[in-house]
């Protein structure tokens, strides 16, 4: 079974990550490394992401058959997705626990504030599922 | 002591640097900021830390990072100010794949721009030169400058015009589009129009690399060819221009040894080159005539039956006044001055020469070869009002005034 974990950041997330010192960003990859390492040493990764900042996000709108793109659709405060993994894994329990790992990514604070947190979704293998 | 930043290095990758960035973000406007931004970071920080070891990289990275803020403040403004971007997307196949140089040459000659904007814009987005650079090269103050360059990317930005090449039908007429643009910036630079110098060699230089990047990226189409061979032989008569004292030497009166003969050596080779392939255009013929004089060893060798014949075929192509003017001073020169001012005297009523001072400068001449020194200074004084640069205007006083009262 499959399910993706989903993170989301703000375009202020995104701003403040890239003021943080060279050590503690070295620190967050590393820990985000160990993370997929150890989904691809269980044989459990199937593909992981990170998104650029939400600031270079085009919005296609289909509109009446006309495709209308519009530039930097989100505030800067709103949160969108930042990075995915998809797991394929036993059962649901299984991707929660994986997804809950997350909670100790290290960032210049310490760790996550209370505000932060990962979604998991099951994936559906075909339009039968929906 | 810091080494300088090696600055062709510089201008070589900023195009590779904006394409990289609007093919991967867009905003071809907001990117070539960011660009400038990140080739100014690397002038100033590359001397005292060094360059790096990969600085198409670096200069990527650092121009993402200001595009990112760029774009980050654009948006919040917008939000402010209750607006969106929005554009419909032109449906449009694809074309194919091109290097990225090529590609900011041809949105630069972009035909809804005014060709003054082409101009600001090719030099600052694909010859990576600052507006303050373009400003001083065009004598103009840099405000000027920079509306111009904002002007040009707006109308970029709201024509939608995808980041890639024109295709089909419409790539030829393109094509002329960007060597007009680079053969304008070497006019301005070899002769130019205005100020107190006769030319501006940067910007000569500058055509000179845009028209060999545009070789390089189109090695078998024949006018680009030529356009090189063009520029290179007529630079090379450059430093033997200007008299000691500023003012301009007439070809005639040049001193041949002071020609560039290696530009010339490679200018001819570029041209033998072109003319047999393909269809033969504009400035492969005036390549062709510009070899004709830079390879005679006086003014009196000169071939002037081969330079007529080359006139009457860029005549036949490219029709306009001041070929025709050039064509009647090679007739003069072959085949007498009568031959030639009666050739002259059917360009009189052409509007578009009305204002200007060659049709005096070639009529006087041609009286003066012919003999009727007071008409010929009554022309020479005409022609000296109506010059634009100071250095050819006190060459034509200068001409009057030798041939006395």
């Amino acid at each position: 079974m499959k399910y993706m974990i989903l993170t989301y950041g703000s375009q202020q997330d995104y701003a403040e990550m890239s003021g943080w010192s060279q050590e503690d960003f070295a620190q967050m990859v590393e820990f985000m490394q160990a993370f997929s390492n150890e989904l691809v040493a269980s044989g459990e990764l199937v593909d992981t992401r990170g998104l650029a900042a939400p600031v270079h996000t085009r919005r296609v709108r289909l509109e009446g058959g006309v495709a209308v793109v519009t530039d930097g659709p989100y505030a800067e405060t709103q949160e969108v997705l930042a990075g995915y993994w998809i797991v394929e894994c036993e059962s649901y329990d299984r991707a929660t626990e994986i997804a809950a790992r997350l909670a100790k990514c290290p960032n210049p604070g310490g760790v996550f504030d209370a505000t932060a947190y990962a979604d998991v979704r099951p994936l559906v293998e075909g339009a039968d599922e929906l | 002591m810091a080494d300088p930043v090696d600055e062709d290095l510089l201008r070589r990758l900023a195009p590779q640097v904006l394409g990289a960035l609007v093919r991967r973000f867009g905003h071809f406007d907001t990117a070539e900021d960011a660009v400038q931004e990140a080739l100014l970071a690397a002038a100033t920080q590359w001397p005292s830390v060094g360059v790096p070891d990969r600085p198409l990289a670096w200069l990527i990275t650092v121009a993402s990072r200001r595009l990112t803020d760029l774009l980050r403040s654009e948006q919040s403004r917008r939000q402010r100010e209750d607006t969106v971007a929005a554009w419909v997307l032109p449906e449009q196949g694809t074309a194919p794949a091109a290097d990225d140089s090529l590609v900011l040459l041809f949105l630069c000659a972009h035909p809804s721009l005014a060709p003054a904007s082409q101009i600001a814009l090719t030099l600052r987005a694909v010859g990576g030169l600052s507006t303050a650079e373009i400003a001083r090269a065009f004598l103009v103050p840099e405000p000027t400058i920079a509306r111009r360059i904002s002007r040009a990317k707006k109308t970029i930005r709201e024509s939608g015009v995808p980041f890639r090449l024109p295709g089909g039908v419409e790539q030829p007429e393109r094509l002329a589009a960007v060597l007009h643009v680079i053969y304008l910036i070497f006019t301005e630079g070899y002769a130019s129009t205005s100020g107190p110098t006769l030319h501006r060699p940067e910007l000569a230089r500058e055509a000179i690399r845009l028209a060999r990047m545009a070789h390089t990226l189109l090695p078998d189409d024949s006018e680009v060819a030529g356009l090189v061979a063009l520029l290179l032989l007529t630079d090379a008569r450059r430093v033997a221009r200007t008299a000691p004292d500023g003012s301009l030497v007439p070809m005639a009166e040049q001193d041949r040894a002071r020609w560039d003969r290696e530009q010339i050596a490679e200018g001819v080779a570029l041209i033998t080159a072109a003319l047999p392939r393909g269809a033969t255009g504009p400035y492969q013929l005036q390549a062709a005539i510009a070899a004709v004089h830079d390879e005679a060893a006086s003014d009196t060798d000169t071939d002037w039956p081969q330079i007529v014949a080359l006139y009457d075929l860029l005549l036949r192509i490219s029709p306009n006044p001041v070929v025709a003017l050039n064509h009647a001073v090679a007739v003069g020169m072959a085949r007498g001055p009568a031959a030639g001012l009666e050739l002259v005297a059917s360009l009189a009523d052409d509007e578009r020469l009305a204002r200007d001072h060659r049709l005096y400068a070639v009529r006087a001449h041609l009286l003066e070869m012919a003999g009727d020194l007071d008409a010929a200074r009554a022309d020479y004084e005409t022609a000296a009002e109506r010059a634009m640069s100071l250095p050819q205007r006190r060459y034509l006083v200068a001409r009057a005034a030798r041939l006395g009262r």
